[in-house]
């Protein structure tokens, strides 16, 4: 939704519509078909305007494009209306209503004004949640909020980047994420150098002989960490395999916990470069602290002579 | 010598690569102990929330407390489930926005908590309100109220103050005139987040604030039951078939299936990964290990050691490694928790006193036994190799290389 601005408490909108201060206007505006907001009554008795609902309603009612339903905004049926499903769709995955069912309706925006006007309402005079907006250019998001908001006190406009909040739900999850990644790359290391200094170690006497025959310091540390940025970059390419094959594992587990469409798990090239860059130095480094110690000793104690 | 005085001093024969793998240890064990604490730990800390200002079941409009629309006539419903028989009592709750004007910098974007008592005894009657006086005392009358620690500190009020506020009783769009409430008492709020400023007093200081404009609305009905939470409940839905009663556990139970479930299953996974990382990681130390040391193991038989004494050996040096680990790893365990809990309450619309991480002993016992487990599988292949250890091969192969 890059781009798109929306603007909150805002009261006759079709006053502003004509005010030219945008250039496309999209009004989503969906009721909740839960069994306190909305009721649905399958009926078969008239052809009455169209509706949407989403594939998880469709299921838990048994409902079917064709099927005529009767739809109120109170438990108590007042007003009811007839509507026909004229399509199931797939709603758009909301992160932040992880684990609620989406039992939604889409109208179209007229007739949901007409069931939801208040008694001796004017049409016309109708409150609007939230306007989305499409720019043409959506550099201009900022420049557009702001423009909105000095023109139209009690409006709150904001370009979708910075709607979420910097406190938002997901951006806490992401800190949470990390500082986890963190504790494991910490644990990592640990096991990693305590690793490597088996390995130097089995490879004591083979470095005294090295060392005996000449070589310098230097020369078997390069050798060491060729050796070690190997072997990293084998283990980071293999760790990048199994994320990607679980990938796939972990969404279809969520997907299906949850019944949404939304991705849990996506190994995208920052990520694959971020987990490389720290995998591979991270085990070179390793490799090269856990020799430093077994260099320092003379060859013929490596070689226990 | 016995096999695990055996073992440690094998470890302390190679103190670098002893420390740093029981350093791994503690690492993951801590992660472990976190993640088994987020399992169940918000679901544990949200019921003592509920269970700790003593009412049994919560009323609503709407399938959550404030999260639908209000009970429109609350006050009615109020005295009609007061007067059932299994109701000791009952405390409206009738939330409203407010902005408090402040000396400098912009108003406070606030909540006012109005609440009153319906019992079959009638109104006034003392009964516990859905907060804690920190410092002065409790609101009472139309004219006072108590506010959050937050608000205390960025508008510099204190208990015998005056305040100024702004409500919005019915919409957001509201421009009622300001009222002035004097403060009683600064109030800790345990259903408010950290970052949410609440003003608690009485449905009329409510009233009063609102001018009037509050009509009989209420957001939530909290009800003290005489007996069975279930059985009070039940009756409430005779009573009034258009509200939602919901039990403590009812609450709970909703919270489980919807999205407190996401930190069930992430803790699932993450332990999943964390065991397995660790009985991997272990499995190649004791084996390199051992590896290294197959020489002195076949020595060892030689000398008469039995093929089960140097299989405990093996095993020791297991349990040795992950025991002191997952010792070091409670308290670590701990610690990374208390990081971990302050970075989730900062999601929206977390209350304050609700923790994700929750120290349980039923906890702790998993994860005790997920280490034992550990040191035992990790030890499964390297006391595979001790035990089918051909002695004279073995030997023989030392002596050559």
């Amino acid at each position: 939704m890059k781009g798109f601005t929306g603007f909150k408490g805002f009261r006759g909108f079709r006053g502003f519509a004509g005010s030219g201060l945008f250039v496309a206007l999209v009004l989503v505006l969906s009721v909740e078909a839960s069994t306190q907001s909305v009721r649905l009554k399958p009926d078969t008795t008239s052809t009455p305007p169209d509706i949407l609902i989403t594939r998880q309603l469709a299921e838990s009612e048994h409902l079917s494009v064709g099927s005529v339903v009767t739809i109120a905004i109170d438990p108590a049926g007042d007003r009811a209306r007839e509507f026909r499903i004229a399509g199931i769709y797939e709603p758009t995955p909301n992160p932040s209503r992880l684990g609620v069912v989406p039992r939604e309706v889409r109208l179209h925006l007229p007739d949901l004004l007409d069931l939801t006007r208040p008694t001796g309402g004017v049409p016309g005079t109708e409150y609007v949640s939230s306007i989305n907006v499409a720019l043409t250019d959506p550099n201009d998001a900022a420049a557009f909020a702001n423009d909105v908001n000095a023109r139209m006190p009690g409006v709150v406009a904001l370009p979708s980047s910075q709607a979420a909040g910097s406190a938002g739900p997901f951006r806490v999850l992401e800190r949470f994420h990390l500082a986890i990644a963190v504790v494991t790359i910490i644990a990592a290391t640990v096991f990693l150098l305590a690793l490597t200094i088996m390995l130097v170690d089995e490879r004591r006497q083979t470095v005294g002989v090295l060392r005996l025959i000449g070589l310098p310091v230097r020369r078997i540390l390069i050798q060491i960490f060729i050796e070690g940025v190997i072997v990293a970059a084998a283990g980071a390419a293999f760790g990048l395999l199994l994320a990607v094959a679980s990938e796939r594992l972990i969404n279809g587990f969520f997907q299906w916990k949850y019944d949404t469409a939304l991705v849990f798990v996506r190994i995208t090239r920052d990520v694959a470069v971020t987990c490389t860059s720290i995998a591979v130095p991270l085990g070179a480094a390793a490799t090269v602290v856990a020799s430093w110690a077994l260099l320092r000793r003379s060859g013929l104690r490596l070689v226990r002579r | 010598m016995n096999a695990l005085g055996f073992a440690w001093r094998s470890l302390v024969r190679q103190p670098a690569r002893a420390a740093l793998g029981i350093l791994g240890v503690a690492a993951v064990g801590a992660l472990l102990f976190d993640m088994l604490l987020l399992s169940q730990g918000l679901i544990t800390s949200m019921r003592d929330l509920l269970d700790r200002y003593g009412w049994d079941i919560r009323v609503v409009a709407g399938e959550l407390p404030r999260q639908g629309p209000r009970i429109r006539d609350g006050v009615t419903a109020s005295e009609t489930i007061a007067m059932l028989p299994s109701v000791s009592g009952v405390l409206l709750v009738r939330v409203a926005d407010a902005k408090i004007d402040r000396p400098s910098g912009t108003a406070l974007n606030a909540s006012f908590q109005g609440v009153d008592v319906r019992t079959s005894a009638g109104t006034g009657v003392a009964r516990r309100p859905p907060w804690t006086i920190l410092r002065g005392r409790d609101a009472a009358g139309p004219g006072e109220v108590v506010i959050s620690e937050s608000i205390a500190s960025q508008a510099h009020l204190a208990p015998g103050a005056s305040l100024m506020l702004r409500p919005s009783c019915v919409s957001e769009h509201e421009a009622l005139p300001p009222t002035t409430m004097r403060v009683s008492g600064i109030a800790e709020f345990p259903f408010a987040s950290e970052t949410e400023d609440t003003i608690g007093g009485s449905f009329a200081a409510l009233r009063n604030a609102c001018s009037g404009n509050v009509g009989d609305e209420v957001d939530v009905l909290l009800v003290t039951s005489r007996s069975d939470a279930d059985v009070t409940a039940a009756a409430i839905r005779a009573a009034r078939p258009d509200l939602n009663a919901m039990t403590n556990d009812d609450v709970v139970g909703r919270l489980q299936q919807t999205g407190f479930s996401y930190f069930r299953q992430i803790s699932t996974v993450l332990t999943a990964v964390t065991v397995s990382f660790a009985v991997l990681l272990i499995t190649v130390l004791l084996t390199v290990s051992v590896n290294q040391r197959l020489g002195e193991i076949a020595a060892l038989r030689a000398l008469g050691f039995s093929r089960m004494r140097v299989v405990k050996d093996v095993l020791s040096e297991s349990a040795l490694i992950v025991g002191i680990g997952g010792l070091l790893s409670l308290p670590l365990g701990l610690l990374l928790a208390t990081g971990l809990d302050d970075i989730l309450k900062g999601m929206p619309g977390i209350p304050a006193e609700l923790h994700f991480f929750v120290f349980e002993r039923g906890a702790l016992a998993i994860h005790l036994s997920l280490l034992l487990a550990t040191a035992l599988i990790a030890a499964l292949y390297p006391m595979r190799i001790v035990s089918s250890l051909p002695i004279a091969a073995t030997l023989r192969d030392e002596v050559i290389g």
